[in-house]
C-alpha cells in the first residue's frame, strides 16, 4: 500500500502550485484557477487522513464533500465578481484593482 | 330672619353690587347706578331694621347681637370672626347707611347722569361738556360712570364690614377695602397727575399706619390670643394687659397696643403728623370726599379707637398722647383753614380739625362725646361736601356757560351771591355750616361739641378745653368765611351769575342729610341742661351702655356753655364781618404763606421722608448693596475662578497636557503612519504575499522556539 | 381605579416626562398640535392631584400614599415617594401652575417643541422634590429641575440671558454642590438615604465618619443645607441671582420660576433642616430672622428703586419670600408652641400664596411685554382706558401682591406677623418698613403702567396696544379665583396646612 506520506507530498505539491499561481498570476481567473487548486489539495488531504484514519469515521469524506460545495459556489461567486468587474473596469488584471489603496 | 343673620347679611349686597356691575353690567350705565343703588337700598334696610331692634333690646350693651364662626385654624385653636352690634355699632351703622344712600343717590346727578356723552371726553378725565343739538353746551356724563359705582359699591361693602365687625381682624379688612377705594376714587381722574400723585400719596400715607396697626394687632393678638372684642374687653383680661409692662416708653402692654393701634387712627382720619393726604384727596370726585373723606372712611380711625376705648383708656400716657395729638390737630388744621381759597379744601381742613375734636374728646375719657361728635358730624360734613359738590356743579355749568375754562369752579373768590341761584343749596349748605360751627341749640353739631367742651372742662383737661375752644371759634369763622365769600354778596363772576341749581338727585340728599343735621343733636341733650331736669340724654344712656360701666354725664357748667355760645356766635359774626366786603384773594388779610402752604409740611416730608426714601431705594440698596456689594462679591468670585482657570490653562493645560501629552501623541502617531502609508498598496497578492513570508516567519519562530529550543 | 390609586403619585411625577417623550415623535411643525398637547398633558397631573387632595386625609400622620421602588439598592437608595400636608400644598401649586404657564407660552413660536418639552422636564423635576422621601432621590431631582430652566433662560429669554442663565445655573449649582455633600454623607453615615429612616435613627447613631466624631458630621451637613436652601429661596444676601434670572427668562419660565423653584429652598428647610436640626435652627433662628427682615425691607426698597416692570416684579419675590423665611424662623425658634405653629402655617400658605400672585404678576408682565416690547416703566403710562379689563386684572393681582386683605397675601403674612411678634419682636417691627415700601412699590408699578396722562405712542396706529385676549384671562382666571377664594376663605388650605405642622413639628 502506498504509505500516506506520498499522498501528504502530492497534496502539498499541488497546494505549493496553487499558492504560486494565486500569488503571482496578474490575470484574475487564473487566480481563481490557483484557489481552486488548493482547495483540492485540501481535498486530497482529508481524503488521505480519513483512509488512513479510523475508516468508521465519515467526518473526512463529508468535509470534502462540504469543500466541494464552497469551492464550487466560491467559483461561481468568483466569476461573477471577475465579470461584473470586467464590466465595470474593462479589465482583469488583479493589480489593477486597487481601489483599496491609500 | 334673626337679627344675627341680618347683620351678617348687611355687608353683601355691596359687595355683589361690585361684581355684578364690573363683572356684567359696566357698558350699562343706568343698569350699573341701578343694581348699586339698589344694593345700598338693601343695605341700608337691613342696617334700619337691626338699628331698630336695637334700640327696643334692653341691655343691648352686656348681650349686643352677636354671632361668629371658625375662620383661621391657628394651631389646636380657630381664629374666629363673626358680627356683632352692641349701642356703639348700632349708631354707626345708623349714620353709615344713611350716609352711604344719600351719597350714592347724588352720584348719580353729579356724574351728570342723563346728559350726552362728552365731544372731547376721556375716560381718566373729567368730562369737559358736550354740545347738544341747539348748540348748546351742556354737562357732559362722566365716561366711567359704572366703574365710580362699582368702586362706591366696594367701599360701602368695606365700610359695612367694618361697622359689623366683632374683631380687629375683620375690622381691619373693611379699613384696607377702604383705603383701596379711597386709592381707586381719588385717582378715579387717574389721567390727571395731580390725581395720581394724590392717590399714591393717600394711600401711602394711610398705610404708614395701618403697618403700625397691623403691628398691634399682632401684639393684641398674641398677648389675649384672641381678635374679637367680646374676649379683649373682659376685666380680667384687660387687668393683664395694664399690668404688664412692656420696655417702651414704660407703657403697659394695653398702652403700647393701644398706641400702636392709635396710629393706625392717625393715618386714616388724617391727625397731625400723618394729615398730608386728606387735602390732596379733594382731587377725588366730590361724593368721594363726601363719602370716603368726610363722613364715613376717616370717621373708621375714630370708630376703631373709640372701640378700643377700654383698653387704650388703661394706660393714661396713651390717653394723654391721644389728648394731645388730638387736641394740636384741631387746632393747627383750623389755622390752615382760614387761609385757603378751594371750597372742598377749606372743608377737608375743617374735616382734619373736626376729627382732631373726636380724638382729643376720647384722649379726655369723653367716650360718648367723641361718638356723639362722630355721629354728627358725617351727617353736617357729608352734607357740606355735598353742597360744596352741588355749588361746584353750578359753577361748572357757568363755566360750560361762558366758555372760559381758566376759571377754577372751586375757587370761592370766583363765587359770591350763589345764594339767589342755588337756594336749596344755599340753605342745607347754611344749615350745614351752622352745625359744623356749633350754632347755639338748634344744630347737631352744638350739642356734640359741647359734650367735648364739658367732658374737657369736667376731666381737668384746661389746656385741652382753651385749645378747643380757639379751634372751635377759628371753626365758626372760616365757615362764615366760605358762606360769605359763595353765597352772599353779589357775583364776581359772569359764571357765578350763570350758575344755577342742580337736580334733584343732588338736591335731595341735601335736604335728608339737612334734617339730620338739626335733628340728630336733639337725641343727645344733657340731662341737667341749664339746671333744667330734662330727660336722661338718649344718646348718653344708649351708647354708653357700651362700656362695661356706664360712664356718668358730664355735670352742667356755665362756663363750658358760655365758651359754646361765644366761641360760635362769635365766630360766625366776625366771619361775616371780615369777609362781607371782600372781593379779591388781596383784600384777605389771613391769606398768609405760613398758612396758605399748610406749614410746608408737604416740602418739609418731601426733604425728609420721601426724597431719602428714594435715593436709600435706588442708589443705596440697589446701586450699592446689591448691584455693588453683593454682585460686586459674586463677580470677584467669577473674575478669581476665571483667573485660576486662565492660570491653569496658560501654564499647565496649553504646554503640558496639549503640547506635550496632546500634540506629541498625535505627532508620533502622524510620523508612524505616514512612514507606513507604502505598505498599504491595494494588490491583495502583494497583501498575500506578506503575510505569507510573515507566516513562514512566524511558524520558523514557532518551530525554533518549540522543537529547537 | 385600583391601579391609580396604588400608583397616584408616580402617575402624576413622571406623566410630564412621558409626555415629553412622546412629544420627540411629534412633528416639530405642528405648533398647535404640539401646544394643545403639551397643554392637555400637564392637565392630567392636576386633575390627579385635585384627586390626590380630595383621597388625602390632612388628620392621619406621616406620609400618605407612599410607594417605594428599587432604585439604587446597593448604597440604600430607592425610588421613595410620599405626601404629607406640607409637600400636599407644593404638589398642588405646581401641577396648577405648570398648565398655566403653557397655556401661557401659547404665543411663543420659536422651536416651541424643545420649549415644551423642557417645560414638562421641569414639572417632573419639581414634583420630585416635593414627593421624594429618599434623600438622593431628592437631589437627582432637585437638579433636574435646575436643568430645563436653565436651558430655558439661555435660549428663550431676552436681551441679557447669557449671564443671566449663567449666575442662575452657577449660583444654584454652587448650592447643590453641598447639598449633594450633606446628602452623601448622612447616606454614609446611616447606611441608607431613605429620610424616615435617617429621622427614626437621628439620634440614636453611634460612631464616626472619617475620623471626625457624629456631631461634628452633623454640624457640616446642617450648613449645606442651609446655603444650599438659603440660594434656592432665596436668602438675602444670596438674592441677586434672582432679579436678573427672572428679568430675563421668558414670562412662562419666570411664573414657575417665582412660583414652584422659589419653594424648593423653603421647602427643603421646613422638610430636612428644621426637623433634623431643632436645636441648631433655634440657636440661628435670631440670624436667620436678621436675613429675614433684610430681605423684606431691601427686597422692598430694591423693588421700588426699579424702572424695569418685570424687574420690580421679581424683587418682589425677595420682599414677599422674606415673609416665608421670617416664618420659618419664628417656627424654628420655638418649635412646638402655638405662636411658631401659626407662623409656620403663615410661613406655607404664604408660600402658596406667593406662588399665585407672583405667577399671576409676571404673567400680566409677559402680556404686556408681548404687546409693546419694552418693560421700561417710563414708556409706558396712562394705558388704562386703552386696555381697561387687562388693568383691571392688574390692580386686582398686584392687591394680592400687596397683601390687601380679602385677598390670599394678607391671610399668610397677617399669620407670620401674628406668630413672629411674640418671639422675634424687634425683627417683627422692623420688617413692617417692608410692609409699607411693599405698598410704595405695587403702587409705582400701577401708576407708572396704568394712571397718569396717557402715552400716546400706544394709543394709535401700528404701536396701537390691544387688550388681553381670551386666552390669557383665561390663565389669570384660576389664580384670580384661588387669590380670592385664599382670601376669604383660607380654611380650605389652612386645615391641611396646619394639621400637617402639628404633625411635623
Amino acid at each position: 500500500m502506498i504509505p500516506l506520506s506520498w499522498y501528504l507530498i502530492l497534496s502539498a505539491a499541488l497546494f505549493s502550485i496553487g499558492l504560486f499561481g494565486v500569488l503571482s498570476r496578474k490575470n484574475a481567473v487564473a487566480i481563481l484557477l490557483g484557489i481552486e487548486l488548493m482547495l483540492n489539495a485540501v481535498n486530497i488531504n482529508l481524503v488521505s487522513f480519513w483512509r488512513y484514519g479510523d475508516v468508521s469515521q465519515m467526518a473526512g469524506q463529508v468535509f470534502a464533500i462540504i469543500v466541494f460545495a464552497v469551492a464550487a459556489s466560491e467559483v461561481a461567486v468568483g466569476l461573477a465578481l471577475v465579470i461584473s468587474v470586467y464590466r465595470r473596469r474593462n479589465t482583469v488584471i488583479a493589480d489593477e484593482l486597487d481601489l483599496m489603496k491609500w | 330672619m334673626t337679627t344675627e343673620t341680618l347683620i351678617w347679611l348687611i355687608p353683601l349686597p355691596p359687595i355683589l353690587a361690585f361684581f355684578l356691575i364690573v363683572l356684567f353690567t359696566n357698558r350699562n350705565k343706568a343698569l350699573s347706578h341701578t343694581v348699586a343703588i339698589g344694593a345700598a337700598l338693601l343695605s341700608w334696610l337691613g342696617a334700619m331694621i337691626v338699628f331698630v331692634r336695637a334700640i327696643g333690646t334692653p341691655d343691648l350693651g352686656k348681650t349686643p347681637f352677636a354671632s361668629f364662626i371658625n375662620w383661621i385654624p391657628t394651631a389646636d385653636t380657630w381664629l374666629k370672626i363673626g358680627v356683632q352690634i352692641d349701642p356703639f355699632g348700632a349708631v354707626t351703622l345708623f349714620f353709615v347707611a344713611w350716609t352711604v344712600l344719600m351719597i350714592f343717590l347724588y352720584s348719580v346727578g353729579y356724574h351728570n347722569y342723563g346728559q350726552p356723552a362728552g365731544d372731547h371726553d376721556h375716560p381718566g378725565l373729567p368730562p369737559h361738556g358736550a354740545t347738544d343739538e341747539h348748540g348748546h353746551q351742556v354737562p357732559s356724563v362722566e365716561p366711567m360712570y359704572s366703574r365710580f359705582f362699582a368702586f362706591i359699591s366696594l367701599f360701602a361693602f368695606g365700610m359695612f364690614t367694618l361697622v359689623v365687625s366683632d374683631n380687629l381682624l375683620t375690622l381691619f379688612a373693611g379699613w384696607e377695602i377702604m383705603g383701596l377705594c379711597s386709592y381707586l376714587l381719588i385717582g378715579f381722574w387717574y389721567a390727571k397727575p395731580s390725581a395720581r400723585a394724590a392717590a399714591v400719596k393717600a394711600f401711602m400715607t394711610t398705610r404708614v399706619g395701618d403697618v403700625f396697626m397691623l403691628l398691634g394687632i399682632a401684639f393684641l393678638y398674641s398677648a389675649t390670643g384672641s381678635l374679637s372684642y367680646r374676649d379683649i374687653f373682659q376685666a380680667q383680661v384687660l387687668h393683664t394687659l395694664a399690668s404688664v409692662p412692656t420696655p417702651i416708653f414704660g407703657l403697659s402692654a394695653a398702652g403700647l397696643i393701644g398706641l400702636l393701634l392709635f396710629i393706625g387712627t392717625i393715618g386714616k382720619s388724617a391727625q397731625f403728623p400723618l394729615h398730608v393726604w386728606l387735602p390732596d384727596a379733594m382731587e377725588g370726585p366730590t361724593p368721594v370726599s363726601a363719602m370716603i373723606h368726610a363722613a364715613t372712611m376717616v370717621s373708621a380711625g375714630v370708630y376703631m379707637i373709640i372701640r378700643m376705648f377700654p383698653l387704650i383708656s388703661l394706660d393714661p400716657k396713651t390717653m394723654t398722647v391721644i389728648a394731645f395729638i388730638g387736641t394740636f390737630t384741631a387746632i393747627f388744621a383750623a389755622t390752615i383753614a382760614v387761609a385757603q381759597n378751594d371750597i372742598k379744601r377749606v372743608l377737608a381742613y375743617s374735616t382734619i380739625s373736626q376729627l382732631g375734636f373726636m380724638v382729643a374728646a376720647l384722649g379726655t375719657g369723653a367716650y360718648v362725646a367723641a361718638a356723639f361728635h362722630l355721629v354728627t358730624h358725617a351727617f353736617f360734613k357729608a352734607l357740606l361736601f355735598l353742597g360744596s359738590g352741588s355749588v361746584i356743579h353750578g359753577m361748572e355749568h357757568g363755566v360750560l356757560h361762558t366758555g372760559d375754562h381758566n376759571v377754577d369752579p372751586q375757587n370761592m373768590f370766583n363765587m359770591g351771591g350763589l345764594r339767589k341761584k342755588m337756594p336749596i343749596t344755599f340753605w342745607t349748605f347754611l344749615i350745614g355750616g351752622f352745625a359744623l360751627s356749633g350754632f347755639p341749640l338748634l344744630t347737631a353739631g352744638f350739642w356734640s361739641k359741647d359734650e367735648i367742651f364739658s367732658g374737657a372742662f369736667n376731666n381737668g383737661h384746661l389746656i385741652v378745653f382753651i385749645t378747643l375752644a380757639v379751634a372751635a371759634f377759628l371753626t365758626a369763622f372760616y365757615t362764615m368765611r366760605q358762606i360769605t365769600l359763595t353765597f352772599l354778596g353779589g357775583p364776581r363772576t359772569k359764571e357765578a351769575e350763570h350758575a344755577h341749581e342742580t337736580p334733584w338727585t343732588m338736591i335731595a340728599p341735601l335736604v335728608v342729610l339737612a334734617i339730620f343735621a338739626i335733628g340728630y343733636g336733639w337725641v343727645g341733650i344733657p340731662q341737667d341742661f341749664l339746671g333744667l331736669h330734662l330727660n336722661p340724654s338718649w344718646f348718653h344712656e344708649f351708647v354708653g351702655s357700651t362700656l362695661a360701666v356706664m360712664p356718668a354725664e358730664s355735670p352742667f357748667s356755665w362756663i363750658v356753655f358760655g365758651t359754646s355760645l361765644v366761641v360760635s356766635l362769635g365766630g360766625l359774626f366776625f366771619g361775616w364781618l371780615a369777609y362781607r366786603n371782600v372781593s379779591v384773594p388781596e383784600q384777605d388779610k389771613l391769606q398768609i404763606p405760613l398758612l396758605k402752604n399748610k406749614y410746608y409740611f408737604d416740602e418739609l416730608y418731601n426733604v425728609v421722608f420721601i426724597k431719602p426714601s428714594y435715593w436709600f431705594a435706588e442708589t443705596f440698596v440697589y446701586q450699592w448693596v446689591d448691584k455693588g456689594l453683593i454682585d460686586g462679591v459674586l463677580h470677584l468670585f467669577g473674575k478669581a475662578a476665571n483667573g485660576i482657570g486662565s492660570i491653569i490653562r496658560n501654564y499647565f493645560d496649553l504646554p503640558v497636557i496639549n503640547r506635550f501629552f496632546g500634540d506629541g501623541t498625535a505627532h508620533v502617531t502622524q510620523w508612524v503612519g505616514k512612514n507606513l502609508r507604502p505598505i498599504q498598496s491595494g494588490r491583495i497578492q502583494q497583501y498575500m504575499l506578506v503575510s505569507l513570508i510573515v507566516l513562514l516567519a512566524i511558524a520558523g519562530l514557532l518551530y525554533y522556539l518549540l522543537v529547537i529550543v | 381605579m385600583d391601579f391609580v390609586n396604588s400608583h397616584l403619585l408616580s402617575l402624576i411625577l413622571f406623566f410630564p416626562a412621558c409626555s415629553a417623550l412622546v412629544m420627540l415623535f411629534l412633528p416639530k411643525d405642528e405648533a398647535k398640535l404640539l401646544r394643545w398637547f403639551a397643554f392637555v398633558a400637564s392637565l392630567i397631573p392636576l386633575a390627579l392631584s385635585v384627586y390626590l387632595w380630595i383621597q388625602f386625609k390632612p388628620d392621619a400622620t406621616g406620609y400618605q400614599f407612599q410607594e417605594q421602588y428599587t432604585w439604587y439598592a446597593a448604597i440604600g437608595s430607592s425610588l421613595h415617594l410620599g405626601v404629607d400636608g406640607l409637600s400636599l400644598t407644593m404638589v398642588l401649586l405646581t401641577t396648577l401652575l405648570t398648565p398655566l404657564a403653557l397655556l401661557a407660552s401659547f404665543s411663543v413660536s420659536d422651536r416651541i417643541k424643545p420649549y415644551l418639552m423642557l417645560f414638562l422636564f421641569l414639572e417632573t423635576g419639581m414634583l420630585g422634590v416635593f414627593m421624594a422621601i429618599d434623600l438622593l432621590i431628592f437631589f437627582v431631582f432637585w437638579e433636574i429641575g435646575l436643568v430645563p430652566m436653565y436651558f430655558l433662560i439661555n435660549q428663550w429669554g431676552s436681551a441679557n440671558r447669557n449671564y443671566a442663565s449663567l449666575k442662575f445655573m452657577i449660583y444654584t449649582m454652587g448650592g447643590s454642590l453641598g447639598l449633594l455633600l450633606g446628602i452623601q454623607l448622612l447616606g454614609a453615615l446611616f447606611g441608607t438615604f431613605d429620610l424616615a429612616a435617617i429621622t427614626a435613627n437621628w439620634t440614636s447613631a453611634q460612631g464616626s465618619l472619617l475620623g471626625f466624631p457624629i456631631a461634628t458630621v452633623k454640624d457640616v451637613v446642617f450648613w449645606a443645607f442651609v446655603i444650599a436652601f438659603a440660594i434656592k429661596v432665596p436668602i438675602w444676601p444670596f438674592h441677586t441671582w434672582l432679579p436678573d434670572a427672572h428679568t430675563e427668562a421668558p414670562t412662562a419660565g419666570s411664573m414657575l420660576l417665582a412660583g414652584v423653584l422659589l419653594k424648593l429652598g423653603a421647602y427643603g428647610f421646613l422638610r430636612l433642616v428644621l426637623p433634623l436640626y431643632p436645636d441648631q435652627a433655634k440657636a440661628y433662628a435670631p440670624a436667620l430672622a436678621l436675613l429675614a427682615t433684610a430681605a423684606i425691607v431691601f427686597g422692598a426698597f430694591a423693588s421700588f428703586a426699579q424702572k424695569d416692570f418685570k424687574r420690580l416684579v421679581a424683587y418682589s419675590s425677595v420682599n414677599h419670600m422674606g415673609f416665608v423665611v421670617l416664618g420659618i424662623a419664628a417656627a424654628a425658634m420655638a418649635a412646638g408652641t402655638a405662636d411658631a405653629r401659626i407662623a409656620m402655617n403663615g410661613a406655607i400658605l404664604q408660600m402658596f400664596n406667593h406662588g399665585l400672585s407672583a405667577a399671576g404678576m409676571f404673567f400680566l408682565v409677559g402680556v404686556i411685554y408681548e404687546r409693546t416690547h419694552t418693560r421700561n416703566l417710563d414708556e409706558f403710562g396712562g394705558l388704562f382706558p386703552l386696555v381697561p379689563i387687562y388693568g383691571g386684572i392688574l390692580i386686582f393681582t398686584s392687591m394680592a401682591s400687596l397683601g390687601l386683605p380679602g385677598l390670599n397675601g394678607f391671610v399668610s403674612e397677617f399669620l407670620v406677623v401674628r406668630g413672629s411678634y411674640p418671639l422675634l419682636t424687634p425683627y417683627t417691627a422692623i420688617s413692617m418698613l417692608g410692609l409699607l415700601f411693599t405698598g410704595a412699590y405695587i403702587l409705582k408699578g400701577i401708576s407708572k403702567v396704568l394712571h397718569g396722562p396717557m402715552n400716546e405712542h400706544w394709543a394709535h396706529g401700528e404701536h396701537k396696544l390691544t387688550e388681553i385676549n381670551t386666552r390669557e384671562i383665561i390663565v389669570m382666571t384660576p389664580l384670580m379665583a384661588l387669590i380670592l377664594v385664599t382670601g376669604i376663605w383660607p380654611a380650605w388650605i389652612l386645615d391641611v396646612i396646619n394639621k400637617a405642622v402639628m404633625h411635623l413639628f
